[in-house]
Protein backbone atom coordinates (compact mmCIF):
# COMPACT_ATOMS: atom_id res chain seq x y z
CA UNK A 1 0.00 0.00 0.00
CA UNK A 2 0.89 3.16 -1.06
CA UNK A 3 1.95 6.41 1.20
CA UNK A 4 -0.89 8.90 1.20
CA UNK A 5 2.09 11.73 0.63
CA UNK A 6 5.55 11.41 -0.64
CA UNK A 7 7.56 14.47 -1.05
CA UNK A 8 10.79 13.19 -2.79
CA UNK A 9 13.48 15.12 -2.81
CA UNK A 10 11.32 18.07 -3.76
CA UNK A 11 13.36 21.04 -5.36
CA UNK A 12 11.75 24.36 -6.40
CA UNK A 13 13.85 27.25 -7.22
CA UNK A 14 13.28 30.94 -8.41
CA UNK A 15 15.99 32.73 -10.78
CA UNK A 16 16.28 36.26 -10.82
CA UNK A 17 15.12 36.28 -14.69
CA UNK A 18 14.87 33.78 -17.74
CA UNK A 19 18.12 34.35 -18.50
CA UNK A 20 19.92 35.86 -15.44
CA UNK A 21 20.28 32.14 -13.58
CA UNK A 22 20.82 33.73 -9.92
CA UNK A 23 18.85 31.60 -7.76
CA UNK A 24 16.64 34.17 -5.94
CA UNK A 25 14.62 31.48 -4.07
CA UNK A 26 15.31 28.09 -3.30
CA UNK A 27 12.70 25.33 -1.68
CA UNK A 28 13.19 22.20 -1.04
CA UNK A 29 11.26 19.70 0.73
CA UNK A 30 11.53 15.49 1.35
CA UNK A 31 8.95 14.34 3.78
CA UNK A 32 6.34 11.01 3.52
CA UNK A 33 3.00 10.88 5.02
CA UNK A 34 1.90 7.77 5.70
CA UNK A 35 -1.21 7.46 7.13
CA UNK A 36 -4.67 9.67 7.19
CA UNK A 37 -4.01 12.73 9.35
CA UNK A 38 -3.95 16.49 10.28
CA UNK A 39 -0.91 18.46 9.99
CA UNK A 40 -0.36 21.62 10.86
CA UNK A 41 2.01 23.72 8.99
CA UNK A 42 3.40 26.75 10.06
CA UNK A 43 5.85 29.30 8.79
CA UNK A 44 7.02 33.13 8.71
CA UNK A 45 5.41 34.83 5.24
CA UNK A 46 7.64 34.40 2.59
CA UNK A 47 8.90 30.80 3.58
CA UNK A 48 7.87 29.09 1.12
CA UNK A 49 4.59 27.42 2.44
CA UNK A 50 2.38 28.31 -0.48
CA UNK A 51 4.41 27.04 -3.28
CA UNK A 52 5.20 23.70 -1.29
CA UNK A 53 1.18 23.55 -1.33
CA UNK A 54 1.10 24.18 -5.12
CA UNK A 55 3.72 21.68 -5.74
CA UNK A 56 2.05 19.43 -3.99
CA UNK A 57 -1.78 20.17 -6.01
CA UNK A 58 0.29 20.39 -9.30
CA UNK A 59 -0.65 23.57 -10.46
CA UNK A 60 3.47 24.44 -10.13
CA UNK A 61 6.05 22.81 -11.46
CA UNK A 62 9.21 21.39 -9.39
CA UNK A 63 12.71 21.99 -10.44
CA UNK A 64 13.40 18.75 -9.53
CA UNK A 65 11.59 15.43 -7.77
CA UNK A 66 8.70 14.53 -7.13
CA UNK A 67 5.05 14.35 -5.27
CA UNK A 68 3.16 10.82 -5.19
CA UNK A 69 -0.43 11.32 -3.96
CA UNK A 70 -1.39 7.78 -2.72
CA UNK A 71 1.68 6.85 -5.11
CA UNK A 72 0.54 8.72 -8.24
CA UNK A 73 2.64 11.32 -9.29
CA UNK A 74 0.67 14.63 -9.29
CA UNK A 75 2.45 16.25 -11.94
CA UNK A 76 1.81 13.55 -14.68
CA UNK A 77 -1.86 13.44 -13.85
CA UNK A 78 -4.41 15.20 -16.15
CA UNK A 79 -4.42 18.68 -15.22
CA UNK A 80 -8.33 18.78 -15.20
CA UNK A 81 -8.55 15.76 -12.94
CA UNK A 82 -5.45 16.77 -10.50
CA UNK A 83 -8.22 18.36 -8.17
CA UNK A 84 -8.98 14.81 -7.72
CA UNK A 85 -6.15 14.23 -5.47
CA UNK A 86 -5.24 17.22 -4.00
CA UNK A 87 -7.45 20.96 -3.14
CA UNK A 88 -5.43 23.87 -2.11
CA UNK A 89 -7.81 26.39 -0.50
CA UNK A 90 -7.00 29.78 -1.11
CA UNK A 91 -8.66 32.55 -1.44
CA UNK A 92 -9.35 32.32 -4.89
CA UNK A 93 -9.38 28.64 -4.34
CA UNK A 94 -12.19 28.00 -6.73
CA UNK A 95 -10.02 28.89 -10.01
CA UNK A 96 -7.93 25.68 -10.67
CA UNK A 97 -5.91 26.56 -13.50
CA UNK A 98 -2.92 24.24 -14.47
CA UNK A 99 -0.41 24.29 -16.92
CA UNK A 100 1.35 21.41 -18.60
CA UNK A 101 3.25 21.09 -21.70
CA UNK A 102 1.82 18.04 -22.35
CA UNK A 103 -2.01 17.35 -23.66
CA UNK A 104 -4.39 15.60 -21.23
CA UNK A 105 -5.19 12.87 -23.45
CA UNK A 106 -0.95 11.48 -23.19
CA UNK A 107 -1.39 11.80 -18.99
CA UNK A 108 -2.90 9.70 -16.61
CA UNK A 109 -6.66 9.74 -14.77
CA UNK A 110 -7.17 10.69 -11.06
CA UNK A 111 -8.69 7.75 -10.45
CA UNK A 112 -10.71 9.16 -7.67
CA UNK A 113 -13.72 11.86 -7.79
CA UNK A 114 -13.21 13.20 -4.12
CA UNK A 115 -9.66 14.81 -3.08
CA UNK A 116 -7.49 12.61 -0.70
CA UNK A 117 -5.27 15.06 0.16
CA UNK A 118 -7.26 18.82 1.08
CA UNK A 119 -4.66 21.48 1.72
CA UNK A 120 -6.44 24.54 3.97
CA UNK A 121 -4.07 27.98 3.30
CA UNK A 122 -4.51 30.11 6.19
CA UNK A 123 -8.40 29.77 5.91
CA UNK A 124 -9.97 32.91 7.95
CA UNK A 125 -10.58 32.02 11.23
CA UNK A 126 -12.98 34.51 13.38
CA UNK A 127 -13.90 33.29 16.86
CA UNK A 128 -17.21 35.84 16.56
CA UNK A 129 -19.06 33.52 14.25
CA UNK A 130 -18.66 30.26 15.39
CA UNK A 131 -18.01 28.55 11.59
CA UNK A 132 -14.40 27.80 13.17
CA UNK A 133 -15.94 25.13 15.18
CA UNK A 134 -17.39 23.88 12.09
CA UNK A 135 -14.24 23.80 9.99
CA UNK A 136 -12.32 22.02 12.58
CA UNK A 137 -15.27 19.03 12.58
CA UNK A 138 -14.76 19.17 9.45
CA UNK A 139 -11.21 18.80 9.05
CA UNK A 140 -11.64 15.59 11.44
CA UNK A 141 -14.72 14.50 9.41
CA UNK A 142 -12.48 14.18 6.19
CA UNK A 143 -9.48 12.54 8.54
CA UNK A 144 -11.70 9.82 9.85
CA UNK A 145 -12.65 9.14 5.98
CA UNK A 146 -9.10 8.42 5.11
CA UNK A 147 -8.26 11.72 3.78
CA UNK A 148 -4.90 13.71 4.58
CA UNK A 149 -5.85 17.31 5.61
CA UNK A 150 -2.79 20.16 5.98
CA UNK A 151 -3.77 23.33 8.22
CA UNK A 152 -2.20 26.44 7.23
CA UNK A 153 -1.57 28.69 9.76
CA UNK A 154 0.34 31.64 10.61
CA UNK A 155 0.02 32.88 14.24
CA UNK A 156 -0.76 35.96 15.07
CA UNK A 157 -3.13 35.54 17.66
CA UNK A 158 -3.29 32.94 20.80
CA UNK A 159 -5.92 31.05 19.40
CA UNK A 160 -4.82 30.30 16.05
CA UNK A 161 -2.04 28.12 18.48
CA UNK A 162 -5.20 26.61 20.99
CA UNK A 163 -6.44 25.56 17.04
CA UNK A 164 -2.71 23.92 15.78
CA UNK A 165 -2.46 22.37 19.50
CA UNK A 166 -5.97 21.08 19.50
CA UNK A 167 -6.37 19.46 15.97
CA UNK A 168 -3.21 18.56 14.43
CA UNK A 169 -1.44 15.47 15.15
CA UNK A 170 1.93 15.82 13.42
CA UNK A 171 3.47 19.36 11.94
CA UNK A 172 5.65 21.32 9.18
CA UNK A 173 8.14 23.57 9.71
CA UNK A 174 8.88 25.85 6.67
CA UNK A 175 11.62 28.58 7.32
CA UNK A 176 13.46 29.78 4.24
CA UNK A 177 12.95 27.22 1.98
CA UNK A 178 13.83 24.63 4.62
CA UNK A 179 11.20 22.35 5.26
CA UNK A 180 11.23 20.13 8.64
CA UNK A 181 8.85 17.33 10.12
CA UNK A 182 7.72 17.06 13.68
CA UNK A 183 5.75 14.46 15.50
CA UNK A 184 3.54 16.60 18.02
CA UNK A 185 3.13 20.08 18.67
CA UNK A 186 5.40 19.41 22.28
CA UNK A 187 8.00 18.78 18.99
CA UNK A 188 7.85 21.49 16.33
CA UNK A 189 7.60 23.74 20.01
CA UNK A 190 11.18 22.77 20.76
CA UNK A 191 12.67 23.43 17.65
CA UNK A 192 14.51 26.43 17.74
CA UNK A 193 13.40 28.00 14.55
CA UNK A 194 9.64 27.73 15.68
CA UNK A 195 9.99 28.58 18.80
CA UNK A 196 11.81 31.61 17.59
CA UNK A 197 8.86 32.33 15.09
CA UNK A 198 6.07 31.94 17.48
CA UNK A 199 8.12 34.04 20.63
CA UNK A 200 5.45 36.16 21.63
CA UNK A 201 3.08 34.36 21.49
CA UNK A 202 4.05 31.31 23.32
CA UNK A 203 5.41 34.35 26.28
CA UNK A 204 1.53 35.76 26.07
CA UNK A 205 0.93 32.02 27.61
CA UNK A 206 3.37 31.72 30.06
CA UNK A 207 1.78 35.29 31.23
CA UNK B 1 -36.71 8.08 1.97
CA UNK B 2 -36.12 11.81 2.69
CA UNK B 3 -38.22 13.96 0.30
CA UNK B 4 -36.01 15.83 -1.97
CA UNK B 5 -32.04 14.36 -1.77
CA UNK B 6 -28.82 15.60 -3.26
CA UNK B 7 -26.25 13.55 -4.37
CA UNK B 8 -22.42 14.65 -5.13
CA UNK B 9 -23.32 17.76 -6.28
CA UNK B 10 -19.99 18.71 -8.19
CA UNK B 11 -20.58 22.23 -10.31
CA UNK B 12 -17.83 24.36 -12.12
CA UNK B 13 -18.08 26.91 -14.37
CA UNK B 14 -15.08 26.80 -16.86
CA UNK B 15 -12.08 26.80 -14.39
CA UNK B 16 -13.88 27.87 -11.88
CA UNK B 17 -15.19 25.53 -9.39
CA UNK B 18 -18.09 26.05 -6.95
CA UNK B 19 -19.38 23.12 -5.59
CA UNK B 20 -17.16 20.49 -4.93
CA UNK B 21 -19.23 17.95 -3.31
CA UNK B 22 -22.23 18.36 -1.96
CA UNK B 23 -24.88 15.57 -0.50
CA UNK B 24 -28.18 17.05 1.31
CA UNK B 25 -31.41 15.54 2.29
CA UNK B 26 -34.70 17.34 3.09
CA UNK B 27 -36.91 15.27 5.00
CA UNK B 28 -41.12 15.83 4.17
CA UNK B 29 -42.72 18.06 7.00
CA UNK B 30 -38.90 19.86 8.35
CA UNK B 31 -37.39 23.12 8.29
CA UNK B 32 -34.31 22.22 6.85
CA UNK B 33 -31.46 25.31 6.58
CA UNK B 34 -28.82 25.58 4.84
CA UNK B 35 -25.95 28.57 6.05
CA UNK B 36 -22.26 29.20 4.99
CA UNK B 37 -19.96 32.34 4.85
CA UNK B 38 -20.22 34.70 1.43
CA UNK B 39 -19.02 33.02 -1.86
CA UNK B 40 -19.34 29.81 -0.05
CA UNK B 41 -21.80 28.14 -3.04
CA UNK B 42 -24.72 28.88 -1.17
CA UNK B 43 -27.15 30.31 -4.05
CA UNK B 44 -25.41 28.00 -6.57
CA UNK B 45 -26.13 24.90 -4.43
CA UNK B 46 -29.97 26.34 -4.35
CA UNK B 47 -29.96 27.27 -8.86
CA UNK B 48 -29.12 23.40 -8.98
CA UNK B 49 -31.20 22.05 -6.56
CA UNK B 50 -34.23 23.69 -8.58
CA UNK B 51 -32.81 22.88 -11.58
CA UNK B 52 -31.58 26.85 -12.71
CA UNK B 53 -27.79 25.16 -13.02
CA UNK B 54 -27.23 21.78 -14.29
CA UNK B 55 -25.13 20.10 -11.95
CA UNK B 56 -21.47 18.63 -13.60
CA UNK B 57 -21.57 15.49 -11.81
CA UNK B 58 -23.71 14.24 -9.17
CA UNK B 59 -27.83 13.73 -8.79
CA UNK B 60 -30.81 14.87 -7.39
CA UNK B 61 -34.12 12.98 -6.45
CA UNK B 62 -37.07 14.43 -5.30
CA UNK B 63 -40.04 11.66 -4.08
CA UNK B 64 -37.47 9.28 -5.53
CA UNK B 65 -37.29 10.44 -8.98
CA UNK B 66 -34.59 11.96 -10.41
CA UNK B 67 -34.53 14.93 -11.67
CA UNK B 68 -31.33 15.73 -12.65
CA UNK B 69 -30.91 18.01 -15.06
CA UNK B 70 -34.49 18.67 -15.71
CA UNK B 71 -35.75 21.91 -16.73
CA UNK B 72 -36.60 24.31 -13.93
CA UNK B 73 -40.70 24.57 -14.68
CA UNK B 74 -40.73 21.33 -15.19
CA UNK B 75 -39.26 20.54 -11.36
CA UNK B 76 -41.53 23.39 -10.69
CA UNK B 77 -44.74 21.49 -11.95
CA UNK B 78 -43.64 18.16 -10.12
CA UNK B 79 -44.01 20.51 -6.87
CA UNK B 80 -40.99 22.30 -6.22
CA UNK B 81 -41.47 26.03 -5.59
CA UNK B 82 -38.59 27.94 -4.79
CA UNK B 83 -38.17 32.39 -4.10
CA UNK B 84 -35.13 34.13 -5.34
CA UNK B 85 -32.72 36.39 -3.51
CA UNK B 86 -33.86 39.73 -5.64
CA UNK B 87 -37.84 40.35 -4.86
CA UNK B 88 -39.41 38.36 -7.58
CA UNK B 89 -42.98 40.51 -8.09
CA UNK B 90 -45.22 42.20 -10.73
CA UNK B 91 -45.02 46.02 -9.23
CA UNK B 92 -48.05 47.11 -10.78
CA UNK B 93 -50.03 44.12 -9.96
CA UNK B 94 -52.46 44.18 -6.90
CA UNK B 95 -51.13 41.85 -4.15
CA UNK B 96 -54.18 39.60 -5.39
CA UNK B 97 -52.99 39.21 -9.17
CA UNK B 98 -49.41 38.57 -7.98
CA UNK B 99 -50.80 35.43 -6.63
CA UNK B 100 -53.09 34.33 -9.12
CA UNK B 101 -51.01 34.50 -11.87
CA UNK B 102 -49.01 31.55 -9.75
CA UNK B 103 -51.88 29.66 -9.15
CA UNK B 104 -51.83 26.27 -11.31
CA UNK B 105 -55.67 26.39 -11.92
CA UNK B 106 -55.07 30.16 -13.25
CA UNK B 107 -52.49 28.64 -15.70
CA UNK B 108 -54.12 25.93 -16.69
CA UNK B 109 -57.43 28.21 -17.45
CA UNK B 110 -55.09 30.88 -19.06
CA UNK B 111 -55.41 29.42 -22.74
CA UNK B 112 -58.88 29.87 -22.65
CA UNK B 113 -59.13 32.50 -21.18
CA UNK B 114 -62.28 34.44 -22.28
CA UNK B 115 -63.56 36.47 -19.17
CA UNK B 116 -62.21 38.33 -16.49
CA UNK B 117 -59.61 36.48 -13.89
CA UNK B 118 -61.80 38.24 -10.77
CA UNK B 119 -65.08 36.93 -12.06
CA UNK B 120 -63.40 33.33 -11.41
CA UNK B 121 -64.96 32.52 -7.79
CA UNK B 122 -62.61 29.67 -7.55
CA UNK B 123 -59.71 31.20 -8.26
CA UNK B 124 -60.49 34.38 -6.00
CA UNK B 125 -60.92 32.03 -3.22
CA UNK B 126 -57.52 30.13 -3.63
CA UNK B 127 -55.78 32.82 -3.88
CA UNK B 128 -57.32 34.02 -0.97
CA UNK B 129 -56.66 30.83 1.18
CA UNK B 130 -53.00 31.79 -0.33
CA UNK B 131 -53.10 35.57 1.40
CA UNK B 132 -54.67 33.97 3.98
CA UNK B 133 -51.72 31.84 5.31
CA UNK B 134 -49.41 34.66 4.45
CA UNK B 135 -50.89 37.25 6.48
CA UNK B 136 -51.74 39.57 3.91
CA UNK B 137 -55.20 39.38 3.64
CA UNK B 138 -57.38 42.76 4.09
CA UNK B 139 -54.54 44.06 1.73
CA UNK B 140 -54.96 42.02 -1.45
CA UNK B 141 -55.92 45.19 -3.94
CA UNK B 142 -53.38 47.35 -2.77
CA UNK B 143 -50.28 47.78 -5.30
CA UNK B 144 -47.82 44.90 -4.51
CA UNK B 145 -44.93 47.97 -4.35
CA UNK B 146 -47.13 50.09 -1.59
CA UNK B 147 -46.41 47.18 0.66
CA UNK B 148 -43.79 47.28 3.13
CA UNK B 149 -40.55 45.52 2.29
CA UNK B 150 -41.20 42.78 4.67
CA UNK B 151 -45.25 42.30 3.23
CA UNK B 152 -43.49 42.04 -0.10
CA UNK B 153 -41.05 39.54 1.07
CA UNK B 154 -44.48 37.47 2.90
CA UNK B 155 -46.17 38.07 -0.63
CA UNK B 156 -43.09 36.61 -2.66
CA UNK B 157 -43.96 33.72 -0.18
CA UNK B 158 -47.46 33.45 -0.96
CA UNK B 159 -46.21 33.54 -4.77
CA UNK B 160 -44.24 29.86 -4.10
CA UNK B 161 -46.73 28.55 -1.46
CA UNK B 162 -49.24 29.00 -4.77
CA UNK B 163 -47.89 26.71 -7.01
CA UNK B 164 -49.39 23.99 -4.57
CA UNK B 165 -45.59 22.86 -3.50
CA UNK B 166 -44.37 20.07 -1.90
CA UNK B 167 -41.38 21.84 -1.03
CA UNK B 168 -40.88 25.51 -1.05
CA UNK B 169 -36.78 27.10 -1.22
CA UNK B 170 -36.51 30.08 0.43
CA UNK B 171 -33.10 32.07 -0.91
CA UNK B 172 -31.97 34.54 1.73
CA UNK B 173 -35.66 35.24 3.15
CA UNK B 174 -34.53 37.82 5.99
CA UNK B 175 -31.87 39.84 3.85
CA UNK B 176 -32.92 43.28 3.67
CA UNK B 177 -35.11 43.42 6.40
CA UNK B 178 -34.97 44.92 9.67
CA UNK B 179 -35.11 43.60 13.01
CA UNK B 180 -38.57 43.91 13.44
CA UNK B 181 -40.27 42.05 9.96
CA UNK B 182 -37.65 39.51 10.29
CA UNK B 183 -39.44 38.78 13.53
CA UNK B 184 -42.15 38.76 11.35
CA UNK B 185 -41.23 36.35 9.18
CA UNK B 186 -39.86 34.03 11.59
CA UNK B 187 -43.12 33.75 13.08
CA UNK B 188 -44.75 33.49 9.62
CA UNK B 189 -42.66 30.89 9.45
CA UNK B 190 -43.74 29.02 12.11
CA UNK B 191 -47.03 29.16 10.79
CA UNK B 192 -46.25 27.72 7.73
CA UNK B 193 -44.27 24.58 9.26
CA UNK B 194 -47.17 22.65 9.76
CA UNK B 195 -48.15 22.87 6.22
CA UNK B 196 -45.13 22.47 3.87
CA UNK B 197 -41.64 21.31 4.04
CA UNK B 198 -39.27 23.98 3.63
CA UNK B 199 -35.99 24.60 2.84
CA UNK B 200 -34.10 28.06 3.62
CA UNK B 201 -30.48 29.46 2.58
CA UNK B 202 -30.00 31.90 5.53
CA UNK B 203 -26.66 33.76 6.87
CA UNK B 204 -28.75 35.08 9.64
CA UNK B 205 -27.35 32.08 11.93
CA UNK B 206 -29.76 33.45 14.81
CA UNK B 207 -32.53 33.06 12.52
CA UNK B 208 -32.02 29.54 11.59
CA UNK B 209 -31.35 28.29 14.55
CA UNK B 210 -34.08 29.37 16.19
CA UNK B 211 -36.73 28.09 13.12
CA UNK B 212 -34.71 24.96 11.11
CA UNK B 213 -35.48 21.35 12.23
CA UNK B 214 -31.76 20.66 10.90
CA UNK B 215 -28.87 22.30 9.69
CA UNK B 216 -26.43 21.67 7.09
CA UNK B 217 -23.27 24.17 6.80
CA UNK B 218 -21.54 24.93 3.60
CA UNK B 219 -18.36 26.20 2.99
CA UNK B 220 -15.67 25.43 0.23
CA UNK B 221 -18.22 23.96 -1.55
CA UNK B 222 -18.83 21.74 0.83
CA UNK B 223 -21.15 20.37 3.60
CA UNK B 224 -18.87 21.43 6.83
CA UNK B 225 -21.05 20.39 9.55
CA UNK B 226 -24.79 19.17 9.51
CA UNK B 227 -26.70 18.71 12.75
CA UNK B 228 -29.88 20.34 14.55
CA UNK B 229 -29.07 23.49 16.07
CA UNK B 230 -28.75 22.02 19.56
CA UNK B 231 -26.51 19.98 18.07
CA UNK B 232 -24.01 22.75 16.17
CA UNK B 233 -24.22 24.67 19.18
CA UNK B 234 -23.33 22.35 21.60
CA UNK B 235 -19.83 22.81 19.35
CA UNK B 236 -17.70 24.78 22.10
CA UNK B 237 -16.29 26.93 19.47
CA UNK B 238 -19.49 28.31 18.44
CA UNK B 239 -20.32 28.31 22.70
CA UNK B 240 -17.28 30.61 22.90
CA UNK B 241 -18.70 33.00 19.88
CA UNK B 242 -21.36 35.38 19.51
CA UNK B 243 -23.75 32.38 18.63
CA UNK B 244 -22.91 30.59 22.02
CA UNK B 245 -25.76 33.27 23.71
CA UNK B 246 -28.68 32.35 21.68
CA UNK B 247 -30.69 30.20 23.83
Amino acid sequence: MSAMLEVNALQKTYFKARFDRTPTFQLGADFVIEKPSIVGMMGPNGSGKTTLFELITGSNRPTAGEVLVQGKNIHKVRTDQRDRLAIHYHQSYQVRSFRSLKPNMLMQPAGSDYPLVHLFDEPQFNTQDGYIGFMLDFFRKLRADGRLVFLCVHPNERFHLEILQEICEQFIFVQKGVVTQHASYEDVLNYEPARDYLGQLLTDRAA
Amino acid sequence: MALFEAHSIHKRFGSRVVLEDISLSFEEGQVSGIMGPNGAGKTTCFHCLTGHHKPTRGRILFDGQDITGKAPQRIARMGVSRSFQLMNLFDDSSVIENIILALPDFRRRFAQATRSVFDDRDLLEQALEVLDQVGLLGQEWAPSQSLSYGNRRALEIGVALAAKPRIVFLDEPTSGLGAEATRQLAALINTLRSKYTIVMIEHDMRFLFELADKISVIHWGQVIAEGTPGELQSNKWVQRSALGEVA
